[in-house]
């Protein structure tokens, strides 16, 4: 079974898309903030991971840079989920390796539509 | 200062007599009526020249035949520029003598020729001296004149507060060249402030009391009112200029002549000037004065309107960016838990958590198409903010205005089915391209025909249409022509023609408002935002074109946008 790992302060929106992906036959790992996130991430060695942005103490956008420039998990897949504001907007221009953007509030169906595409 | 001419009438006329020889003294003293002139015989050179240097006398006869004569006219000469000079010669006249001489009187002359003589002189000594003081008088007003002059248009030349009293107090100086000049003034930046400018240095006691006065002056001006500031010694800060500090001002400072005047226009208080001077002032001083000080407070007050301006602004443009940064917060803080709400729901709908009832899809749908509104009403508001912030990016290319009636039509025809309606279009083959962003123009073109389905009833019609116009040929309606400036070239027209409930006129200026639907209830049962026509406004006028409506109540709406076929974008 593939292993994703899921990065987002917001416990309910954790919840949810915990919920479908394990529908789809996925196993899925949590992470409430971002330093738990990048932990686990070197930990577990996911197929895939579900990045929020914006979290306290280190954001989505450096999570990814910090593992796309580390050749062991630069090929991890990240599909980065945002509030779309005014300053992501500016950020999202910069390089942040992230491989798919999806904007809150986004429909479930799809998420794991694109998760399915990427772990085909 | 005029008095000096009338001293001169009243006083008594001095008359010097230079003459060895006795019987001519004794002759000039029985002629000259001893009320009128002041009669002084001399003979001794020293003598003459102390008298002469000290005591200018107005007239002086000289007997011809005195010792040393020529030595005698020229010291007298070189002393003395304004004095009569008469001669008393014999019959013959010396050649050398007439340079020095104003008259001459012979020895043999009549008493009533002598004095005829002197008086005709004495009289136009008089005329002359008056003429003078009238130049000099003359010389001054201009010189004044001047600085008054040089002092206003230094004041229309600046709106800081601080410079405009500096300037004032330049322009006394040069006007009126004061000893000490004592400024309260309430327009520096810790105010108020009491500006000292002297001649001399002043010691610290000194200051006290020219503070006190200070205080006192200012306290008279505002009996039985309000003060606009309550003002102590303790509190007055000092800034002190001194042009010769190597001397320095006694107490004797209070004897010196002295002239006051407020700062102020109408209800407008500045600070107040007191001016003193060791030669008294004369009343054209005192106009000056008066004038500099009114003529002050003019500019003074523009620039405090000028200030409250800026203020004012600073405060807008803060309030301005505050909305947008609120606004952005707000949305980006109210999508996560909506992103939950939308989460469960999909969950729930799914089905995966158990059988859901008829009733219960019901609301369940009816939870989902408010989520989907609520998320709807953010990315208006956000889009809006972004606009107005210039923060909007967009992607120019050249596009096709067809490829996007077309791409709205059949992306909004299910939902126009749903309702009974039809969309048909009426576009003209081959338009020029336009220089837009195509996805922008979607959203303009989607607002703007879910609008006309929202509002047509069932089994209507709703008409897109295109055309290439040129500017000359496009008819706004009076509501919106004096708002909409459209330069002169080709434009592609677009039209969205219902038969639906249209607008009020009344209301149809406010189409394009923020947060103005038509009338809230229906606006609720329409449901949308209220914010799609007035992006589509700044959308548009992103491009450099415009969007009007005509309407008739019950009978239907036609919305135009209008996009220039030629122009060169800036970013917006």
């Amino acid at each position: 079974m593939k292993k994703i790992l899921i990065v987002d302060d917001e416990q309910d929106i954790v919840e949810s898309l915990k919920f479908v992906l394990e529908a789809a036959d996925f196993t899925c790992y949590c992470a409430y903030n971002g330093e738990d996130g990048l932990r686990l991430a070197k930990e577990i060695i996911p197929d895939l991971i579900i990045l929020d942005v914006m979290m306290p103490k280190i954001n989505g956008y450096k999570i990814s840079r910090l593992l796309k420039y580390d050749a062991k998990y630069k090929n991890i897949p990240i599909l980065m989920v945002t509030a779309r504001s005014q300053e992501e907007d500016k950020l999202i221009g910069e390089e942040t390796g992230a491989d798919e953007y999806i904007t809150k509030p986004f429909e479930l169906n799809e998420v794991v539509k694109k998760v399915e595409q990427y772990l085909k | 200062m005029n008095t000096n001419k009338f001293d001169k009438i009243l006083d008594m006329i001095k008359i010097l007599v230079i003459s060895e020889r006795k019987e001519k003294c004794d002759y000039f003293s029985t002629i000259f009526n001893k009320n009128t002139y002041e009669l002084t015989c001399l003979s001794d050179e020293n003598l003459i020249y102390d008298m002469v240097s000290a005591d200018n006398p107005d007239v002086i006869i000289i007997d011809s035949q005195i010792n040393s004569l020529k030595n005698l006219n020229k010291k007298i000469k070189n002393i003395c520029n304004n004095t009569i000079i008469i001669f008393l010669v014999a019959s013959k006249i010396d050649k050398e003598l007439i340079k020095y001489a104003n008259a001459f009187l012979t020895d043999d002359m009549s008493d009533d020729f002598v004095m005829s003589t002197i008086n005709v002189n004495l009289r136009m000594k008089n005329s002359l001296e008056m003429l003078s003081n009238s130049n000099k008088d003359l010389a001054d007003s201009l010189y004044r004149l001047n600085a008054l002059y040089s002092t206003s248009s230094q004041f229309s030349g600046t709106l800081d507060k601080a410079k405009l009293i500096q300037y004032m107090l330049e322009g006394m100086d040069r006007a009126l060249s004061f000893s000490l000049t004592c400024t309260l003034s309430f327009c520096s930046e810790q105010e108020p402030v009491l500006i000292l400018n002297s001649l001399y240095e002043l010691s610290d006691e000194l200051i006290e009391a020219l503070k006190l006065r200070t205080v006192l002056n200012y306290n008279s001006l505002f009996e039985g009112k309000t003060a606009p500031a309550e003002i102590s010694t303790d509190s007055l800060k000092i800034i002190k200029y001194i042009k010769y500090p190597a001397s320095r001002f006694t107490f004797s400072l209070f004897r010196f002549d002295n002239m006051f005047a407020p700062i102020s226009l109408g209800e407008n208080f500045f600070g107040c000037v007191e001016i003193f001077k060791e030669a008294s002032f004369t009343p054209d001083d005192a106009t000056c004065f008066q004038t500099i000080a009114q003529q002050v407070s003019l500019p003074l007050k523009s620039a405090t309107l000028y200030q409250e301006i800026i203020e004012a602004n600073a405060k807008l443009a803060k309030l301005e960016r505050l909305k947008s940064e609120f606004i952005s917060i707000v949305s980006h803080e109210l999508r996560t838990p909506l992103t939950s709400i939308k989460n469960s729901l999909d969950i729930l709908m799914s089905g995966r958590c158990g059988e859901i009832t008829e009733s219960a899809e019901k609301f369940l749908s009816m939870a989902m198409r408010n989520v989907q509104r609520l998320s709807g009403i953010i990315n208006d508001l956000l889009d809006l903010s972004k606009i107005e912030a210039g923060k909007m990016d967009f992607n120019f290319a050249p596009t096709n205005i067809n490829t996007v009636i077309d791409y709205v039509k059949s992306a909004l025809s299910e939902v126009a089915k749903s309702k009974g309606l039809t969309i048909i279009t009426d576009q003209q083959t081959s338009l020029p391209d336009i220089t837009a962003d195509a996805q922008r123009l979607e959203q303009v073109l989607t607002n703007l025909v879910s609008n006309a389905i929202k509002f047509t009833p069932e089994n209507k019609t709703i008409t897109i249409s295109s055309k290439l116009v040129n500017s000359k040929n496009i008819h706004i309606n009076d509501y919106f022509k004096d708002s909409i400036k459209l330069s002169e070239g080709d434009y592609v027209l677009v039209c969205v023609k219902d038969e639906g409930i249209g607008i009020a006129e009344k209301d149809l200026l406010h189409a394009f408002d923020k947060f103005a639907q038509i009338e809230n209830s229906l606006s609720r049962k329409a449901g949308g935002t209220g914010l799609g026509l007035p992006i589509a406004k700044q959308l548009l006028e992103a491009h450099h074109g415009a969007i009007w409506c005509d309407s008739e109540l019950n009978k239907g709406s036609e919305f135009y946008f209008a996009i220039p076929v030629e122009n060169v974008l800036s970013p917006v």
